[in-house]
């Protein structure tokens, strides 16, 4: 017994050790992101790891604001997030509960199809969708984003809804429908309340994936009026020399809501992964 | 409750829709009001993404000067970085959907499949003259004796130094290709990285190679004729060359993990004073005035001839210069007059090539000294002096001058090659295959 409480502590010592490293591994990037964010451009490479800002360049932060548009491509990525975000998330639960609950010829054939876009490249889209998207008059717009946003996330959402939807007990929907529920009151007011751990992964990955999508937006988009975030970076990239402290600047500002979502929905995202994979 | 949960979610959708709809309406209802009002929109893609410094910031002055003088002509620039650039590049030639103005690269590997397809517009030499370009920096604009393009800047390739670096260490700036490997031996022992290069963007080696092959050799077609001609493997001036470029990565020449060194990388080591010299173009000339770099730095930063071999027959005077970045105007542009118009106006003498001189912001691809105010920098007047002293100018860098195929291929061998991968004679005979395959 003795012995085994000292091997506890033994490994427990290695464990706390290992998690460590690797924390201080997953989070080193950031703290760099932030350091090197306030240091002037000259400064970034050098034989330090980590620089003290001698003194703190907050003008990147003002640089990043102002000539990096910030404010507005907020405004673009929060409105082409948003709206893909909830599209995916409904499009999901729907078309999961379809799926797993509902009795029809081609469910299978259907949900395989859909699932096949998980391996479709992005770079295979965007010629083909550049010349519909031209037809259809929609090339820089909102939807010209949204669209192929929340068509690249359904399959992987899809794929999660249909898991975790299939681990809910029937006998809950059998006693709603004795109870006189139609089918929608049972997908929003049974269904909808039971996934939310899988919605909210959803709602991460989905944000997270969006949030960061540069190679559609440049392609799509040809004004500035509805560039997204990820474009600010690039406003100081120049042919030859960029402004790399203020680049740093941007990325921190652009890493924040993300990181915040994140951490708010972390425990959630947890949850949801692990229900959605272990069925039953 | 529940019931209420409902609603939210459907309301939440419908005021999306709403918002996005909205959006689409304002969107539509200003391209339709614009068309009425009779106002002729250009289009102007451009690779100079960050507007408020060096080169965009001129492009963006020029735009809106010219807005500004011609109320009705509204200019809508779509600005994306070299590698975005050419991916909507791309889409757009594909689409068939070219940008009214775009900005090309003066080289054949890029800019003559696009001659070729007909997508640039003609440029009448009439209208050009007096603008102060030499034929030699039209030439890669021009196929068919028709010019299809005007070039931003003139390209060559110098070497930087550290004069207090120098100094410190008692060494000579170096004129010839042992002083610099002497040169590089003495910074070697005192910690300091000789030659800072950006190794990982291979380009650069390609044109530090052809650097040595001119100065081994003193003909400036010397490296295009053997590929042209494919005898390659064989030739000893250009293993001579090949063995040179190996020889200084074996006394350390070039900073360590050099070949994993990106362009700023290599540049912030420079500027950094952690090496005493760097290889790089004409383009740097602002590095003598920008806020980023230490005052320490600015004062010690100067600029050299590439050295000369012993033995060699290239003078110091032959250089490699070119001109790279351009502008062209669509073939199919529905506004072809107007486009044409704004291009002229941008580079006219006394707007691209004055206000980007006098600036400190472009060494111009058009005869600048008559825009000489005396308050230049260091670095302007010696790459002023540098150009103007040349004897003999490569025109489009070896391997820019076949296919964009050619291109990548020349370069990762030049890069295998000062890694050690391979032999000199095996990148000879590598180069020369690859010549077979590549060039017609």
């Amino acid at each position: 017994m003795a012995r085994e409480s000292s091997f506890n502590k033994k490994s427990r010592i290695v464990l706390i050790i290992v998690l460590g490293l690797f924390s201080i591994g997953q989070l080193f990037p950031l703290v760099w992101l932030v350091d090197f964010s306030l240091c002037k451009s000259g400064d970034v490479y050098g034989a330090n790891i980590l620089k003290i800002p001698n003194p703190p360049q907050f003008i990147n932060y003002y640089l990043a604001w102002r000539d990096g548009k910030i404010p507005q491509y907020f405004i673009n990525s929060i409105i082409v997030n948003i709206v893909s975000v909830l599209l995916v998330v409904l499009f999901s639960l729907m078309m999961g509960y379809a799926f797993v609950r509902m009795e029809w010829k081609w469910s299978n054939k259907v949900l395989t199809y859909v699932l096949l876009g998980l391996m479709i490249p992005i770079h295979a889209t965007l010629l083909p969708n550049f010349v519909i998207f031209r037809q259809l008059n929609m090339l820089d717009s909102y939807f010209a984003l949204i669209i192929p946003y929340v068509a690249f996330s359904l399959p992987q959402a899809v794929f999660l809804m249909t898991g975790f939807i299939g681990s809910i007990p029937r006998a809950l929907e059998e006693s709603a429908i004795i109870d006189g529920c139609g089918i929608f009151r049972i997908l929003f007011q049974i269904i909808l309340p039971l996934s939310k751990p899988a919605l909210v992964t959803v709602t991460v990955t989905t944000f997270l994936n969006t949030w960061n999508e540069f190679i559609m937006a440049a392609t799509y988009l040809t004004s500035d009026k509805f560039r997204t975030l990820p474009f600010s970076v690039y406003n100081f990239a120049g042919q030859y020399a960029s402004n790399y402290a203020v680049q740093f600047a941007v990325m921190t500002i652009v890493a924040l809501p993300s990181l915040i979502v994140y951490i708010a929905l972390n425990e959630q995202v947890t949850k949801g992964v692990t229900l959605g994979a272990v069925k039953g | 409750m529940s019931k209420k949960a409902l609603k939210v979610v459907v309301s939440i959708v419908v005021i999306a829709a709403l918002i996005v709809s909205v959006f689409g309406l304002i969107q539509g209802n200003l391209t339709a009001s614009a068309s009425t009002k009779k106002t002729v929109k250009i289009k102007f893609l451009s690779n100079l993404p960050d507007r408020t410094s060096n080169q965009g910031k001129l492009e963006q002055m020029l735009i809106d000067s010219y807005m500004k003088a011609n109320p009705n002509v509204k200019i809508e620039v779509e600005a994306l970085q070299d590698e975005p650039y050419k991916q909507k590049f791309k889409v757009y030639v594909a689409t068939n959907q070219m940008p009214d103005i775009f900005m090309v690269w003066g080289q054949p590997s890029f800019f003559l499949p696009v001659m070729k397809a007909g997508y640039a517009a003609e440029i009448k030499l009439d209208q050009i003259k007096g603008y102060g370009f030499k034929t030699s920096s039209l030439k890669d604009f021009m196929y068919n004796g028709k010019l299809y393009g005007l070039p931003r800047n003139t390209d060559f390739m110098v070497l930087y130094y550290n004069k207090g670096l120098f100094n410190k260490y008692k060494v000579k700036v170096p004129t010839t290709f042992n002083e610099l490997l002497n040169a590089a031996k003495v910074f070697r022992k005192n910690g300091i990285a000789p030659i800072a290069i950006n190794g990982k963007d291979k380009w650069i080696l390609a044109i530090l190679y052809q650097e040595l092959v001119v100065k081994e050799g003193g003909d400036q077609k010397l490296i295009y004729d053997a590929i042209s001609k494919k005898s390659v493997a064989k030739n000893q001036i250009l293993l001579k060359a090949a063995k040179d470029l190996v020889n200084l990565v074996n006394v350390g020449g070039f900073q360590d993990a050099f070949v994993a060194a990106d362009y700023g990388a290599a540049n912030n080591l420079f500027a950094q004073e952690k090496a005493a010299m760097y290889y790089m173009g004409s383009w740097e000339v602002g590095m003598a005035t920008n806020p980023n770099f230490s005052e320490s730095f600015k004062k010690n930063v100067d600029v050299t001839y590439f050295p000369t071999i012993t033995g060699g027959k290239g003078k110091k005077t032959d250089i490699l210069a070119w001109h790279g970045g351009g502008y062209a105007v669509s073939a199919s542009s529905k506004v072809k007059n107007e486009a044409m118009k704004l291009l002229l106006y941008m580079m006219h003498p006394t707007r691209w090539a004055k206000i980007g001189w006098q600036q400190g912001l472009v060494v111009p691809g058009q005869s600048w000294d008559k825009f000489m105010t005396g308050k230049e920098t260091v670095l302007q007047k010696k790459l002023t002096q540098i150009f103007s002293s040349a004897t003999s100018v490569s025109g489009t860098v070896w391997q820019d001058a076949f296919t964009p195929n050619f291109k990548t291929e020349a370069e990762t061998l030049c890069q295998m090659l000062v890694a050690k991968a391979i032999t000199p004679e095996k990148f000879l005979a590598k180069i020369e295959e690859l010549a077979k395959l590549e060039v017609k």
